[in-house]
């Protein structure tokens, strides 16, 4: 069964520029934003750390893998349960929820990461569903159905860090996220890593262990979506299961694809597209899903390249751009 | 033994779901996450006819073939172009998922969230079988069901000529192609029969419950695991993942703590994954 490598040309150096031009008109926001917008901004710094994760694990290493909504949630009840059931501060939470993330994949990746194709889609999308089901029925310690609600404010010295001012942190985590992608993909890992993707059998040749590989992405990644889930966490300063919806992944599958798997400016569009156009149409939940839907068969009908294919594409027909 | 009655039932179920799954699995290698939602769509399009005053039969013929025409017309429109033009698997998986939740929330903003129990086809008579043990009738045409659809599918695969070439393209789909199988005709036809298969549940399944936009959720979920438990050699793989399943939840709901039974489709899935990848009932064909 082929990966969903190669769909697209990795494009790693459309990194360069993307970083600062999106960060400064997302650090602009605060200044014009009223709160609506700040909170509309905060989950959207939220949801990009998420799919620029997924991203690293779907695009770059070519891994079908529906649980990172597991680790996202699992990672904000973390922070939620030791800020206010053991008073911890909040970046103490934030390293304490990176590693039951983090272990949480390097368990349930060990075994995994040996299925392929389909079996790695189910084996995943079936954690994720008992990672649910669990955080459901583990009322005493995440208040089941109800969730957990005034988790303690993150202070910074006597600064409290909330609405604007916790804006500037979510900020800071979209960019360090941005930061370690970077880099990894730029280095040798980051090389073993596309590797892997693209040639198992010849990056084992060369000495690569393509198990352990696998492993080492599904961990970041899973420590960087805790990531995600902390800032959630502290900005709402409550959460409940609906974070741990199982379909929550898929939607972020598709904003990798909407944009272009493996492709981080695509990522990005598609992330914003999918997450603000609704916001502004002001389409209820139920309404939103049903659209995102019709997305989802489109998009794959017509443009499964993602929308940085169809430019692509567009270019080549107009001889704007030479096919390589 | 009144365990043994109710695991049986909703294993049953689960058994039915994951043979739905089954038959478009084996034969095209798709995982058609869609099958909960027709499920979910024949029983409330049989509420909905129910409601117009149309008689009972015609209501459960037709919201059978409603849901089953919705799952052709899946494979005609999306599944068939996308399959033609090689499509990776992960895009068929969104496409599917895309159709899953087209199915579920469009449901939900045309009927509205109510949730009503369908009128149990069996009445709603009870038997008592000597002390504390009774049967529902309903169940009793769920053991019955069950095992006329999984003998009726067996037998179409073997002795008819379109259930034959689902089984040829399961084994080889280029050699399928070679002695003139049209694969084409082969997936709409899978997808029919899956469609099929899981429109007929509803009216075994919903009568127990409620049926609303959210019907198909759970249904579905435990009728891929209970198939990937049993594994895709033959129809027996989703028969035994899915009684088996059934099973096992309902001692362990009857017997452990519920965060155990919850739990526990998804630790045995793992098991079976990981000790034997092909299923329980794996095939004798050696790979």
């Amino acid at each position: 069964m082929a990966s969903p490598a190669g769909l697209v040309p990795t494009r790693a150096r459309d990194m360069l520029w993307v970083a600062p031009a999106a960060f400064v008109i997302l650090a602009a926001l605060p200044f014009w934003g009223n709160d609506y917008h700040v909170t509309i901004a905060v989950n959207l710094c939220v949801t990009l750390i998420l799919t620029l994760s997924l991203n690293l694990v779907v695009g770059y290493s070519g891994q079908f893998q529906l649980s990172h909504v597991a680790f996202f949630g699992v990672g904000a009840y973390t922070s939620a349960i030791l800020a206010k059931d053991f008073g911890l501060s909040p970046w103490l939470c934030m390293l304490g929820s990176i590693a039951v993330s983090a272990c949480l994949a390097a368990l349930i990746g060990a075994p995994v990461t040996r299925l392929k194709g389909l079996y790695l889609a189910v084996a995943t999308l079936a954690f994720s569903l008992f990672v649910e089901v669990v955080v459901n029925q583990a009322s005493s310690l995440t208040g089941g159905g109800y969730g957990i609600q005034q988790v303690p404010a993150a202070y910074l010295g006597s600064l409290k860090l909330s609405g604007k001012s916790f804006y500037a942190v979510g900020l800071v985590m979209l960019a360090l996220t941005f930061f370690v992608l970077r880099n990894i993909l730029h280095s040798k890992f980051g090389r073993q890593i596309i590797a892997t993707r693209d040639h198992p059998g010849a990056a084992e040749a060369s000495g690569i262990n393509p198990a352990l590989i696998r492993l080492m992405v599904l961990v970041i990644a899973a420590g960087l979506a805790a990531v995600a889930g902390w800032v959630h966490t502290f900005y709402h300063l409550t959460l409940n299961s609906n974070l741990l919806n199982p379909e929550w992944t898929f939607v972020w599958f598709f904003m990798v694809l909407v944009g272009g798997i493996g492709d981080t400016l695509g990522v990005v569009i598609g992330t914003l597209l999918l997450s603000l156009v609704p916001e502004f149409l002001g389409f209820a939940t139920g309404q939103t899903i049903f659209g995102i839907g019709v997305l989802m068969i489109l998009v794959t009908l017509f443009a499964p390249r993602g929308l940085g294919g169809l430019i692509d594409d567009l270019l080549r027909q107009t001889g704007l751009r030479h096919a390589n | 033994m009144q365990v043994l009655l109710s695991g049986l039932q909703i294993g049953s179920i689960y058994a039915l779901m994951a043979l739905g799954f089954y038959v478009i699995i084996s034969a095209t290698g798709i995982l058609n996450f869609a099958q909960g939602e027709w499920m979910m769509v024949a029983g409330v399009l049989g509420l909905t006819l129910l409601g117009f005053g149309l008689p009972y039969p015609v209501a459960v013929l037709g919201s059978i073939a409603g849901a089953t025409a919705l799952a052709l017309l899946s494979e005609l429109a999306i599944i068939g172009p996308l399959q033609r033009r090689n499509a990776s698997p992960a895009i068929t998986l969104l496409a599917l998922f895309g159709i899953m939740i087209v199915a579920r929330y469009g449901t939900g903003i045309l009927y509205g969230r109510l949730e009503e129990p369908l009128p149990p086809p069996a009445g709603s008579h009870v038997f008592l079988l000597g002390n504390n043990v009774f049967v529902f009738a309903q169940s009793i045409l769920i053991y019955v069901s069950t095992a006329v659809i999984f003998i009726g599918t067996d037998a179409f695969m073997r002795h008819t000529w379109l259930g034959r070439s689902l089984r040829v393209a399961a084994i080889d789909p280029l050699a399928a192609s070679l002695v003139g199988v049209d694969l084409g005709k082969v997936r709409l036809a899978a997808f029919g029969l899956g469609g099929l298969i899981a429109a007929t549940t509803a009216w075994l399944y919903a009568p127990l419950y409620a049926v609303g936009y959210m019907t198909g959720a759970i249904p579905g979920i435990k009728g891929f695991i209970a198939l990937f438990i049993g594994g895709l050699a033959s129809p027996l793989g989703p028969l035994v993942g899915g009684l088996l399943l059934g099973l096992l939840e309902v001692s362990a709901s009857r017997y452990l703590p519920s965060i155990y039974s919850e739990g526990i489709a998804f630790a045995l899935l793992m098991l079976v994954l990981f000790v034997r990848p092909d299923g329980l009932i794996a095939s004798a064909r050696p790979h």
